[in-house]
This record gives C-alpha cells, structure tokens and sequence, in this order.
C-alpha cells in the first residue's frame, strides 16, 4: 500500500517499505546522512537526517520514520537545520582531518596544485593543465613568475625542501604546448548578457575566461597596445618572454573575447556608458602608480619610478641608463628593476633597502640571482636626498639605519642611526617601494581613502549593484599575480550569479586542517628539490633571454614524485566534508578536547582505520558483520572515548574477508586500504 | 508481637547486621513474649536508619499511604509464607480463578490510570495491550530495575523489602500480554536486591506461583534474573533490551518499539519495578480505588526517594496530588540545619531544579513537566542555600557524559562540550555567549539525540539557566560561586570574633595552611589553602567563613 | 590493550559449561570471569570467543563498554566512591580528595603497594547515608574527610598487622 505525503513542497509517493529518506531521496529531496546504508539495519546514529513533520512533536529520523498518508514534511525549518548543523559542528569538533593539501589551501586561487603534481607524476600533462585552469589561465606565466604561496606551505619541507611546484606547473603548460596539444577553452551556450571589463592583465583576462566559461559575451578594455598588463609590462622577458605570454593570451581570447586595446576609462570611454551599455562592469585596473618617496631631489631627471621603467620595456624600448643604478626597494619589483639594468648596461647597480635581507619580501631565489648577476645591496640604508648637476641625477645621500624593536607586521622596524650617512654617486634611481592604483574615469564615491576601488571582499561588488572591482585595483592594493587572478576567479563567479538573477554571494569553503612537525616525517626517505636549469650568470648578464630552460621531463616526473599527497584521500568522497559545506559550519565554537589516536591495522597491510577521522556512523562494523557475515570490527569503550575498534583473532583469514567493502562504506576518509598495497599493485 | 529489622542495604550500612546479630543472641537467651525477629528491607525512613520497628497488634508507626509494597514494613523480605500471610498472591490468585481475561484485567489497569513510574509516564494499559496484540510466536515481559537515577532507591527497596508483590505483578502482566517468560534486569550496583529477588524466585516456584500450569490454570510463566553491568543507558528501554541479549547497551531505533520487535525482536513489554508493584494492589482492589487517589491525569500513589538536606531523609508514598512543599517540609521535616530552601531536583539526570517559587506544584506528570523537571522514577534530592546550582548542572552533565553510550553524535559529542563549557564556568573561566552557546547545544540535542538519555540530558541545564541564571552570570562575569562552593572561586578564612583557638582545624588541616597560638584566633594562608573544607567540618564555632 | 597474561583457563569452563550455549549470556560469562579472576585477562576472553564463537571484537566490545568490567587487575581492596546526586550534595567531592590525599590515587588508579584501588561508580542506592563509599563490599555511610582517611588507615592497620606475622 502506498501512501502520499509532501516533502518541503515536492509530493512523494511511499511504498510499504519506504522510510522517509528513501522515498524523499527517489522524489529528488537530498536528505543528509552517514550512518545509513540500505544494506544494514537501520542505525540512528548520526541525526543529521532530521525532519520536521507538521503536527508531530518530536522531529523524527527521516532514516527510520515510516512516512504516513498526508505528511506534511520539512527540511528546511529553523529548527532541523540547528540540529543538523550542531551534529556536524559536533563531529568536526572532534575530528582530526586533513581535508585538502597545504599546497592547495595556501594558494589564493585554490589551485589543485597536488593533483596536478599526481598528474605530472602519471604523465598526464594535458590533464594537469586542465586541473590548473579549472583554477585560472596561465599555468605557463604563472608557472614561471608566481613567488608560490604553494611552495612556501608545501610540508615536503619538513622533510628536505618544498617541492618545485611552480615550475612544474609551467612545465606542464609547455609540454602540451610543445606537443601541439593546446587547452580549449569549453565555454556553456551563450547566455545573451554581456559584461565590460576594464583593464587586460591578469585579473582582467582571468575574469574574461572565466566569464566565457559561463556563457557570457565579454569585451575587454585596455589603456595598453596589447594585452597582459603587469605580466606584459611589469615583468622582463628574461623571466617570462613574451611568446609565452602572448600564447596564453591567445587561447582566452580565442574564447570570443572582444578586445578594444589602446582604450583608457574617463578618456576614450566612459564609466557611466559602461554601466549602461552592459550588464555588469568588472573593473581591473590594476595599480600603474609608482609610489614617490618623498625625499628631495625625486623630481631629478634620472630619478624614476621603477613600474615606469619597467614598462618601457615592455613596450620593446631601450631605455639608456648610466653606469651607476640605484633601486630603492626590496620587492620584487625591486629585484625586476636591478636586474634589467644589469641587462641594460648599467655598471654598477645597487639596491637599497633600508631594513636586512630577511625581512626582504622578494623572493629568495631573486635576491641570490640578483647577487649572482653582481648588483649590490645596501641593507640598512634608506635614501634621505636625491642631487644632481644641471638638472639631472649624480649622487644620494643615504641615512644608515638600524634595527629596531619589531612593528605592527611583525618585522623590526628600521631607525636612523644619529649622523651616520653616506654619499653615493649615482646616474639613475629606480623607484620601487611600491605601486598605487589610478582611477581617474571611476566614479569618486566607489574609492577608498588610498585611491583604490572600494568592492567587498567576498563578492567583489562595488557599492554599484552591477559594478565589481578585482584585483591590484581593490581595496588594500597591489599585491602579486596570482593574489590578483584569485580575486577575478571570484569576482567571476559572482558576476554570474548577478547575471543569472541569483543572490550575489560566495560561500567561502570551509576546510578541516591540521598542522604537522617534521617529527610526523622522520620515516620519509629524504630526496633533494630538482635543480632548475638554466643560463650561467654570466650568460644571463648581457641580455633578455629566458634564464631558465623548464625541467626535462624526467626531472618533473621525479620532481612530481616528492609529492607526500597531504590531505585526505577521501576528499572528493567525503559525506562530511560536503555536508559541512552545505551547512556553512563553524565547529570552532565547540572546541574543546580532541582526540589524538594511533591509526590502526585492521587488517594486516590491507586495510587501515583512522579513529580520529571517524564520525562513529558505524557503517564500517555493521557492514562487516551484517553484509559480510564477519564481525572483525567492533565497538570499544563507551561515550567521548567511544571507538571502532578491530580485534585480531586468533585466525583472521576466518573473520576479514578483504573484500574493503568497510573502506567503501565509510563515509569520511576513516577506512582506507593501506597506500603500500596499491603502491605494489602499480608497480606490478 | 514482631520485631523487624531494616535490613535494606543502606540500613546495613548503618550497621543493621550488627544489630540483628546481637538481637538474635538475646532473643535466644530471652523471650518471654514469644515475640518474631523479622528483617525486611527499607522502611522508609531512612534518617533513622538502623531502625528496629517493634510491631504490636496496632500496626506500623506511620502515616504514608503503602500501595506498592503493601506492608513491606512487616514482611519478612525472605519470607514468601510471610508474604502470603499478608494477602500475597490473591492478586493473581483472583485473575487466574475467577477467568478474569486479558482484556478484563488490562481494563482494570487502564481504569486505575496507571502510568509508568519509569519516568515518562507513558499509559500501562496501552503498552499491554500493544504487546498483547502483537504477533509473535513467544512474548516476553521484562521488569527495568535498573534504577540508574543517582539519587533514587525505590525499585531497590521494593526488592530487597518486598520481592514477591515484583513477582506477582509481572505474573499479572505475563498473563495480560501472553508472555510465557518474565526477565527482571537489576543492576549490578544492587547485589541484595538480587539475592532477596532470587530466593524470592525460587520460593515462588517452589509453592507453583511460577512455572507450569500457575495455579492450575492454563498459565505458565517462568521469572529469572539479569544482572546489569553498571551503564545507566541501560535504563533506556531499547538498549536494556540489547544488554540483556548480552550486547553492548546501545539504543534501538525506534520504531519498531518494543512491543513489535523487542528482546530477541519478539513482542516484549517493559514496565519498571514501581509500576508493576502498583498492579497487585490494583487488581485486589479494584481499578477504582486506585483511581480515587491522585490528579485527573496522575493516578494512585508515587514513591520518592527523599534525600539531600532535608532532615528526615527516606522512601515516602505519597497519592499524587501532594505538594512539593508537603513532601519536603511536611514529611521530610524542612531542611537541615536551618539553612534556607534552594531547589529540589526531581527526575535525575533528566530532570531538573524545582525552585523555591514552584514548591507548590502538586506532584503530577504534566505540573511537573510544565516546570521543566520531570516526574521521574523518584529521586528526590533537597538543596539549600550552600549547594551551587551550576555545579549542580555540571555534576549532571558529567554523569551524562560519562554515561552516554556513544551511539549518536547529539549525545556523545554534545554532552561532552556542555561539560566543558560548564567545567570553565565553575572554574572561572566561562566566556560571554556560553549561556546562549550551552541554550543552542541543549535544544539540538534535545532535537538530535537518539533515545531518551540523549533527550532528556540537557533538561538540567535548561532548568538552571531558566530559574537560576542569575548565578551562572555571577560565576561568568565576577567569577564568583554565590553559593561558596566552586573550589576555584572561593576563599576560605577564619571569623577571628568567633575563633576561640582550640585548633582543631589546624589539625584538621592537610597542609599546615592554618596557623594561630592555642586559645588565640586562627588565620588560613590563602597561598596554601587547597579549600578541602576540611576545617569548616571541624569547626564547631561556625568561624570558618567561606566567600 | 592490556599486556598477555597467561591465565589458568581451566577456572571458567564451570561458568563456560553452563552458559556458552545460551544465546545472550555474555554478559554474565563476563560477570563469572571477573568473580574468578578479579577482572578479565585477555586470554580468558579469547578463550571465551573460542569456546562461545562470539567473535572477540564483540567480547572486547561489550566488555569496555559496561562501567562494572575491569580490564587490568585492581588493588587488594577496592574502594568505590558513591557518585551518587545526594553523595554530590552532601559533599562526595571533599571525601574523594580525602582519599586522593590519603593514597596518592585518583579515580581509577591503584596504589603502587597494590593494596587499594579508586574507582568512582554509579549511586550505590544509600542516598540518605550519603556520602558514602563501599569497601569490599562493606559501605561506610555518612563519611567525612576525616571519617574516611580512619576507614583507610584501619584497613592499611590491619595488613602490615598481617603482614608482620605472616
């Protein structure tokens, strides 16, 4: 006999058999659970099934309730969505995982960095480069530029080094393309609505990519003869040659993307037009601006922003230097600026920087190349007047400092050192202590206090409904590439949800973490970092070529297989990752004692359990004695220090099938077939 | 004339053995009045205890009503002739010779109103006839005497005193539901009452009022013992089943409910001890009279175990309807040490504080539960000024904590962050928001949680938020006890007016923390004091101050 | 999980003899090991796995389940401590520093010599003898601090009394 019964609106036919679940799962109606599987006996465990049924007391287990003729069932009430939400707020409370690898949390557009590495690995390279633009487009440009945030979280360092992920990642891009294998990008039907972005550089296009993705038409203006921004004119070819760049380009554009270069807002087009002429505006200036110094003598000839000089040669332009360079800064601008004027013919060319080489923010690997390529640094100085003769740069005169007590970031802060100065003679200073962005053409009201675009930091919308703003341009400024390509990542996909009518929102992934010691290490053989070929700096001295020649394939390969795989195998798998998501969780608030287990054998090198990743669901025991007619597993103890728990008979081969139909029943990664085994498999 | 010695375990505690010994020796050397040296189990009042009652041919000494345990008072507890001499096994004596039907004696139960004395209330009639009704080739009907309340001994009184009134009224209930076996789950903490239960057994056998053809009717019943293992879920009807099939003591899913799919998933009813003692009463003396007694919705009499800082602490029957403040001031004397009434908790760990302003709800199974306690299986537990009502909720929650089975999340994880929430509240360290943070934990769970244990356990917390919050505020934001009793927020010192230096809590002092010349005030060193209180039970000049 | 012991399996099998064929009796097999051995040697449960086929992850399971069962052997005397709602009121807390103090032991512990055990338990049904602890079997009611460390160094009295004649 069948009964009849809404479920939040949806009518749902029910057998005689049906539970609630059942039925409401076969009408399409998801309800949450762990602990059920139609193969056991119903178990009850998890309630995080909850319903609400009109008239009925009690909320009831939609895993057990027998569904009754003219029920009127909810799932969305207030009510259900507490209880449900405390149950996994509770589980997480107490659960020790390892959601998604540092790697991948580290990097701010969230890039699958250990699958692709995994792929790399197997020699799937057409399959790494699409993992990397399921996150953004430039795996070859950024792969080669990116001072990866990946690396400096990666854990393989806990054992030797980080592995080389970012140059692998660009390896990758340039095997498929030296294959003649490029990516297409696969854009959804056209959705008809249309969107403006300002600015071409990697916030600009990244949005454009990914704004086709979703079917949208786009058109890209640029101030610029070409596209690219920054990466075109604010990074040198000896670090990412154009051609690159120029490929990468391409393949977005090749998406059906409008280009209108040579094009500046409040100039050529008007900010008001654009809102009106299109559905949404994304603006993506980026920030052009050289901050000034403030020191006398900056208006010298000779004496010039660092970002300015860079994008002459951007622009295939020679700029002629003198034979003295100083570069006032310790970014990596700074490290752009010095090493193209070594390039450029400059004889001496010193960097001033008014704290030490450790709390230099470039990158490690740009400082020692700068060191080997012979330009000088001057820590603890700081520019205090710029003179000339006839108008043009010859000397500065620099304030020697020391270190003091450390400030708000957490770095000593410098001081003057009283009446200790010196004088050095100079032809050129290269300004790079930072950049500001350049709005003119946006509307005033949608700027900050510092000139940029004011936009918030979820969405990415401006206080103009179809106005959104990423990268260098927003809020608190420049930052590096990828921070910029994260934000337009984003503000993409939240362009989309406007367009499509939806709430604009962004539900930020929530991620259980841990944090590891190298003691959690001590057995992993340990392998050293592949070395990067490339020129001699000698060789790299004298000109723009690429200093570095990519991996051979064998050194990514054997690069690749550093890769601890961090994280939880069972990521993708996870019921209660999904539903924590689902339920925008914030376990924090219970915390308290955690659990801190051994992992156990249960089966002799077949089959593992993880107790402090197990949410108790039972599956794994029932299972095992109800579908397997074994009962290897069981219980032990009671309450908090309740755990699965498997007990070696006297003769296993009689209670474990091997069958892992445990491992499969587990709902989070707490069940697993020992890696060593499918290692061996493999390499048979 | 009888002499009959208390000997329920906590009057052996008090020393009864002893007392019975050296009456024996001089009832041997003389006995001029022939008089019967008898033991029975709890009378009552406990207060008193050991106690000695000397009957004579006007009866007992007190007031209370008796239903369930009739005349446990003078009945001998190992004595079954005694029982019988006591009109034991008229009841169903009268079911099985005067062809009473199921249904006839179901009908009876069901116009007496009695309700499970378990703690929920749920209707006896109704659950019989359940069972009754459902299909099943064998039935079974199982007695819960797994009091597990820490506060309550009712259902152990009424084993160790008056074992066969158990035993008749589960044989009244066999018969109603057609089980051919009745099991009795007693736990473990209760080794008297299992040994009184088991010669109670076997002399019930012995004279034909178990096993084959009872009475010579058609009925055959056989009655045996379980012993718990110590876990209170076992109380929860579901997982005293699965512990009596020898499983861990985990809930059951419910439906199907027991009397579909019960012990060994046959057709099984579950009463506890009171309920059951209730039923020969009823049908010697009819439904009606039962009726007579108590609220329109709760009928006949409840037991309670009185305790805490009352002065006449002990097992009262009462007919339902009294007052709190009847029950507390009237029978058990008031409190103690004229100290001011606080609360009362009723329903164990899923019950709550029942403050001053309510002590004039009657006992009823809706008034009560309206306070946001319970009605519960009888644990009564007084409390004065002196007892902190949050560490009263903390020493609740711990008890459920370490007693949740583990099965579902709500319970297992929730009750442990309660615990640690309330743990740093009477350490001092609560935060802003634990009170709405421990509020949003006690609705989910009591949403979540699997069986009753889980449901129920935030009701302690729940009742101290709602009637005392305002000391849970004093211990977050002053980090002060206003009762004096969280170690960690109090200080100990002497009153120099009312020392008189006779140091006796200096000796009384675990680590020399008191110093002070004899006949001379004392001063404690706050720096050593460990606040064991120590000196204050020493103290017989009040000049201990606690703050 | 407890060390190997090698137990004198003999000892159970009246207790094996009687029960192993009844479904359900687990619990009270277990109830008889611990009667015989004072707690449950390992061995003696796989033992019973054998004798029984209850697997041992059931055995083990049930085992640590219910607050009455003792994985590792306890001191010569036991003392249990009513944690009991009137025990709590009436200040079970202060008896059990008492004893801590005394002994050196907390819940669940035993002291070096073996001679006593802490075990905290569930109201033992003397509530208006409250606090009251039990040991070997003989409850002491209506302690105070002082009144328990007399009930322990009686205790201890009588065993080095014991032990200087034996």
């Amino acid at each position: 006999m069948s009964v009849t019964y809404t479920i939040d609106g949806v009518e749902v036919v029910a057998n005689s058999t049906d539970t609630i679940l059942t039925s409401a799962t076969r009408a399409g109606v998801e309800i949450p659970t762990l602990c059920f599987d139609k193969r056991t006996a119903i178990y009850g465990a998890c309630g995080v099934c909850l319903v609400e049924v009109e008239g009925v007391p009690k909320l009831l287990r939609a895993c057990s309730a027998r569904p009754q003729e003219g029920y009127v069932v909810h799932t969305d009430t207030e009510r259900v969505e507490r209880a449900r939400k405390t149950a996994f707020e509770l589980l997480l409370s107490d659960h020790t995982g390892d959601c998604r690898g540092p790697c991948k949390l580290n990097c701010p557009a969230m890039t699958d960095c250990q699958k692709y590495v995994g792929e790399i690995r197997d020699g799937r390279y057409k399959d790494a480069v699409s993992t990397i633009y399921e996150a953004f487009p430039f795996p070859a440009s950024i792969g080669r530029v990116c001072p990866h945030p990946c690396e400096d979280a990666c854990r393989r360092q806990l054992v030797e080094e980080p592995l080389s992920i970012a140059f692998l990642k660009a390896f990758a891009a340039d095997r498929i393309e030296a294959d003649g294998d490029p990516y297409v990008v696969q854009c959804e039907p056209d959705t008809g609505k249309r969107v403006a972005i300002v600015g071409g550089g990697p916030a600009g296009l990244t949005a454009a990519y990914f704004l086709r993705r979703y079917g949208h038409a786009v058109t890209i203006f640029d101030k610029q003869p070409k596209l690219g921004g920054m990466l075109r004119y604010g990074i040198p070819e000896y670090r990412l040659p154009k051609a690159v760049l120029d490929r990468e380009i391409e393949i977005i554009t090749n998406a059906g993307v409008e280009v209108h270069t040579g094009v500046q807002l409040g100039r050529d087009i008007d900010f008001d037009d654009l809102r009106r002429d299109y559905d949404a505006v994304l603006l993506a200036l980026g920030a052009w601006r050289s901050l000034n110094m403030r020191v006398p003598g900056e208006d010298l000839e000779g004496v010039v922003g660092g970002i300015d000089f860079l994008e002459h040669l951007g622009h295939d332009e020679r700029p002629a230097l003198g034979d003295r360079v100083a570069v006032c800064g310790g970014g990596n601008t700074a490290m752009d600026c010095c090493r193209t004027a070594v390039r450029l013919g400059a004889k001496e060319v010193y960097v001033v920087y008014r704290r030490t080489r450790a709390e230099m923010p470039a990158s490690d690997v740009e400082i020692e190349e700068a060191i080997e390529e012979g330009v000088t640094f001057k820590f603890l100085t700081n520019p205090i007047e710029f003179y000339g003769e006839d108008g043009h740069v010859t000397g500065m005169k620099l304030q020697i400092m020391e270190l003091g007590e450390p400030d708000a970031s957490g770095r000593r802060r410098p001081v003057p050192v009283e009446g200790a100065t010196e004088d050095v003679a100079i032809d050129n200073v290269l300004m790079a202590i930072g950049q500001g962005a350049n709005c003119e053409g946006v509307a005033s009201e949608l700027l900050t206090q510092r000139g940029t675009i004011a936009c918030d930091e979820l969405t990415f919308r401006t206080e103009m409904d179809n106005v959104f703003a990423a990268g260098d341009v927003t809020n608190r400024g420049a930052g590096i590439a990828i921070q910029a390509i994260a934000e337009a990542q984003k503000a993409a996909l939240c362009i989309n949800n406007y367009l499509e009518g939806d709430e604009v929102r962004r539900h930020v992934p929530y991620f259980v973490t841990q944090e590891k010691t190298p003691e959690d290490f001590e057995d992993e053989p340990k392998q050293q970092r592949a070395k990067m070929p490339g020129l001699s700096p000698e060789e790299r001295r004298s000109n723009f070529e690429p200093i570095y020649f990519g991996f051979s394939e064998e050194q990514a390969i054997k690069e690749a297989s550093r890769c601890l795989e961090c994280g939880c195998h069972d990521y993708y798998d996870c019921r209660l990752i999904r539903f924590a998501n689902w339920f925008d969780v914030n376990p924090d608030q219970f915390a308290g004692q955690m659990h801190k287990r051994e992992d156990k054998q249960v089966v002799d090198k077949v089959i593992m359990h993880d107790p402090d990743k197990c949410v108790l669901c039972g599956l794994c025991y029932r299972i095992c004695d109800q579908e397997v007619g074994k009962t290897y597993l069981g219980l032990y103890n009671r309450g908090f220090s309740t755990e699965v728990n498997p007990m070696v008979p006297k003769e296993a081969s009689a209670f474990c099938a091997n069958c892992l139909k445990c491992v499969a029943a587990c709902p989070t990664g707490a069940m697993k077939s020992c890696p060593s085994v499918e290692r061996v498999t493999e390499i048979l | 004339m009888r002499v009959v010695i208390g000997e329920g375990s906590c009057g052996l505690a008090a020393g009864a053995g002893a007392v019975h010994a050296r009456l024996s020796e001089l009832f041997e050397q003389d006995n001029p009045t022939g008089a019967e040296l008898g033991i029975t189990g709890c009378n009552g009042m406990c207060f008193l205890e050991p106690i000695v009652d000397v009957y004579d041919d006007e009866g007992s000494l007190h007031r209370l009503v008796k239903v369930q345990a009739k005349d446990a008072d003078k009945i001998h507890a190992e004595n079954i002739d005694d029982y019988l001499a006591h009109g034991g096994y008229q009841a169903i004596g009268k079911v099985l010779r005067e062809g009473m039907s199921q249904e006839d004696v179901i009908a009876e139960i069901d116009t007496a109103g009695l309700r499970g004395r378990g703690g929920a209330g749920f209707s006896t009639a109704f659950k019989w006839r359940a069972a009754r009704d459902a299909k099943g080739d064998r039935k079974y009907l199982i007695c819960n005497a797994d009091e597990g309340d820490p506060g309550a001994f009712m259902d152990r009184a009424v084993i160790e005193g008056d074992p066969h009134t158990l035993i008749e009224g589960m044989l009244i209930g066999a018969y109603c539901i057609g089980a051919q076996e009745g099991i009795v789950y007693v736990r473990a903490e209760y080794p008297l009452a299992i040994t009184r239960l088991k010669k109670a057994i076997e002399d019930a056998t012995a004279r034909g009022y178990l096993g084959k053809n009872i009475l010579g009717s058609d009925f055959s019943c056989t009655l045996r013992i379980k012993a718990g293992a110590g876990a209170f879920v076992c109380g929860e009807e579901t997982a005293l089943i699965e512990s009596l099939e020898g499983k861990r003591g985990m809930p059951r899913l419910k439906p199907p409910f027991p009397a579909q799919a019960g012990y060994w998933l046959k057709p099984s009813n579950i009463n506890n001890v009171e309920t059951y003692a209730n039923v020969p009463w009823i049908i010697s003396n009819g439904g009606e009279a039962f009726a007579a007694m108590g609220t329109k919705d709760s009928k006949g009499t409840k037991v309670f175990a009185l305790t805490g800082k009352v002065v006449r602490g002990g097992l009262v029957e009462i007919p339902m309807g009294k007052t709190l403040r009847e029950v507390i001031f009237d029978i058990g004397g008031g409190i103690r040490d004229g100290k001011e009434f606080k609360a009362v908790q009723l329903g164990g760990p899923s019950g709550g504080c029942v403050p001053a302003s309510k002590l004039d709800t009657v006992i009823d199974y809706a008034e009560l539960g309206a306070t946001g306690a319970i009605m519960g299986s009888g644990g009564m537990v007084v409390m004065d000024e002196t007892t902190c009502m949050v560490g009263m909720a903390r020493f609740f929650l711990d008890f459920t904590a370490k007693e949740s089975c583990g099965k579902c999340v709500h319970c297992r994880l929730g009750t442990k962050r309660m615990l640690e929430i309330l743990d740093r509240i009477v350490s001092g360290n609560g935060e802003e928001g634990d009170i709405q943070k421990l509020e949003d934990l006690c609705y989910a769970i009591k949403d979540g949680a699997l069986c009753g244990l889980g449901q129920t356990a935030p009701n302690p917390v729940l009742t101290t938020i709602r009637y005392f919050r305002d000391e849970l505020e004093a211990h977050i934001d002053e980090h002060r006890c206003p009762a004096g009793e969280c170690r960690e927020l109090i200080t100990y010192s002497i009153n120099k007016d009312a020392c008189i230096g006779c140091t006796a809590c200096a000796r009384q002092c675990p680590v020399q923390a008191i110093s002070g010349e004899r006949k001379s005030p004392h001063e404690i060193d706050p720096a050593l004091c460990i606040k064991c209180g120590n000196c204050k039970t020493a103290c017989r000049f009040g000049a201990v101050v606690v703050r | 999980m407890p060390k190997p012991v090698s137990s004198d399996l003999s000892l159970i099998e009246p207790a094996l003899d009687a029960l192993a064929d009844t479904p359900g009796s687990l619990i009270a097999i277990l109830q008889e090991t611990q009667e015989t051995y004072g707690y449950l040697p390992m061995d003696v449960m796989e033992h019973i796995s054998e004798r029984t086929g209850t697997p041992i992850s059931t055995i083990v399971g049930v085992a640590t389940f219910y607050a009455q069962f003792r994985l590792e052997p306890v001191g010569k005397h036991l003392i249990m401590l009513c944690q009991g709602t009137a025990c709590h009121v009436n200040g079970s807390e202060l008896i059990s520093s008492a004893i801590t103090d005394e002994l050196g032991i907390e819940d669940g512990q035993t002291t070096e010599d073996g001679l006593f055990s802490l075990k905290h338990v569930a109201c033992l049904g003397c509530c208006s003898l409250s606090p009251v602890m039990m040991v070997d079997g003989q409850t002491y009611g209506s302690l105070t601090p002082d009144k328990a460390k007399k009930v322990l160094r009686g205790l201890a009295a009588q065993e080095s009394e014991g032990g200087a004649s034996a």
